[in-house]
């Protein structure tokens, strides 16, 4: 098995915003980068977000390489193959998420909380079928409010019967 | 910040004595995770000792150091002063502990606080806060993530400070402020902000050539690092700089 550092890249960005007017006078806001790969220690500064994805594609590459050392040829291949492919979606979204973040905080934290929702309601999903796989669903099913309810309802009608039982062997007793 | 050095009751406590590096290692850890609640023996361990398999033993062994190194007269049975212990969960009882970087923070507080107000105070504060200040928060420990967050939230703070003093003491103390300057540079070579506040320093004691060498190094640094000019800002500073004759 790989050392676990082996398989971990942190990185350190730093953004810094500047606020000011052009010569025209128009508003403008420039957004000036530092990021820095923790393990390697090396660093590179952007203005441009791309150069960031860049510079973590670069590292992540590097980190995959390490960890497939012993592997075949073939096997090289198909693992980089897919780990550029999951760099490429992420790379294509996470730049646009820092956009609208930018843009509008508020749009962005609720369309990070639908996508947390979603996962929850996913996870959910995974969880019931995982059960529903163990315990066939008319043998098992969490109990409801209705449940609990019906029970109570029981117990009191149980408690009913018992006390007009008790009644009646009183009856019986003083008749003797 | 600086040197990772330990004094206790006013003797430094020596390399020998921590012995083993991982003992080292955890005391670190627990300091910088000092503004978390008390933390899990398997959350300290997964952040420091990820590749490890023999946890529990090396946690036990570990924290066994720093108490000894700590507390060497505690008596066998009685509840160590400044690891505090709580169920499984750990952390430092800050009361009792000197910290360099915690200190800085609290003279920056009373620096922001009067600025406004007791400019004179802040300058002292700041001047304070900027003495305590001997470099990267535990360069030991430059490749490992758990305090990578920690060093960046303190060179900002160090950074920012090293601004406010600089503009306060501008008008009184022109040398001074481009020394700060110069030291905000040494931080990060592309603030421009410390650009800024030496040209005008510079200005300000009649340096007109040094002023413009200034902006010059700016504007190659800028175009350097990110491919961009320097703000309107600095570039209108250069004007008056030039125009001033």
């Amino acid at each position: 098995m790989a050392n676990k550092k082996e398989e971990t890249a942190s990185f350190v960005i730093r953004f810094t915003q500047k606020i000011f007017q052009s010569e025209a006078g128009e508003p403008q806001v420039q957004w000036r980068g530092n990021i820095r790969h923790v393990q390697g220690g090396e660093e590179k500064r952007f203005s441009e977000f791309d150069s960031a994805v860049e510079f973590i594609r670069e590292k992540l590459a590097d980190l995959t390489l390490v960890a497939m050392e012993d592997k075949t040829p073939e096997e090289q291949k198909g693992i980089l193959a897919k780990s550029f492919d999951m760099w490429k979606k992420m790379a294509l979204t996470a730049p646009q998420m820092v956009i609208e973040t930018i843009k509008d905080p508020k749009k962005q934290i609720e369309q990070v909380q639908t996508q947390l929702t979603q996962a929850g309601e996913n996870l959910t999903q995974k969880i019931e079928d995982t059960i529903s796989q163990r315990l066939p669903i008319d043998e098992w099913r969490a109990s409801s409010k209705s449940d609990y309810k019906n029970l109570v309802g029981l117990i009191e009608k149980l408690a009913k019967d018992m006390e007009d039982l008790n009644k009646k062997v009183d009856k019986l007793s003083k008749k003797k | 910040m600086g040197n990772f050095q330990v004094w206790r009751d006013g003797t430094q406590v020596s390399t020998k004595e921590w012995g083993r590096d991982k003992t080292v290692q955890l005391f670190q850890f627990l300091l910088t995770a000092r503004h978390r609640r008390a933390l899990h023996k398997e959350q300290i361990a997964d952040r420091i000792w990820e590749d490890l398999d023999t946890i529990d033993q090396t946690f036990k062994v570990a924290l066994h150091g720093i108490n000894k190194v700590l507390e060497p007269d505690r008596k066998s049975r009685t509840e160590p002063r400044y690891i505090q212990r709580q169920g499984i969960t750990y952390q430092l009882n800050l009361k009792d502990i000197w910290l360099d970087v915690a200190a800085v923070e609290g003279l920056v507080r009373i620096g922001n606080e009067a600025l406004l107000t007791h400019p004179s105070d802040a300058i002292i504060a700041y001047h304070k806060a900027l003495n305590l200040y001997e470099g990267t928060y535990l360069p030991n420990r430059l490749y490992e993530d758990w305090s990578s967050a920690e060093r960046e939230r303190i060179q900002l703070l160090i950074l920012n400070t090293y601004i406010s003093l600089g503009e306060l003491l501008l008008n009184d103390n022109p040398v001074e402020t481009i020394r700060l300057a110069q030291q905000a540079l040494l931080l990060d070579a592309t603030w421009e902000e410390a650009y800024r506040l030496q040209m005008e320093a510079y200005l300000l004691k009649g340096n007109r050539p040094m002023a413009i060498k200034t902006f010059r190094q700016c504007e190659e640094v800028l175009a350097k690092e990110f491919g961009i000019a320097p703000l309107p800002e600095t570039k209108a500073l250069l004007k008056k700089i030039v125009e001033r004759k």
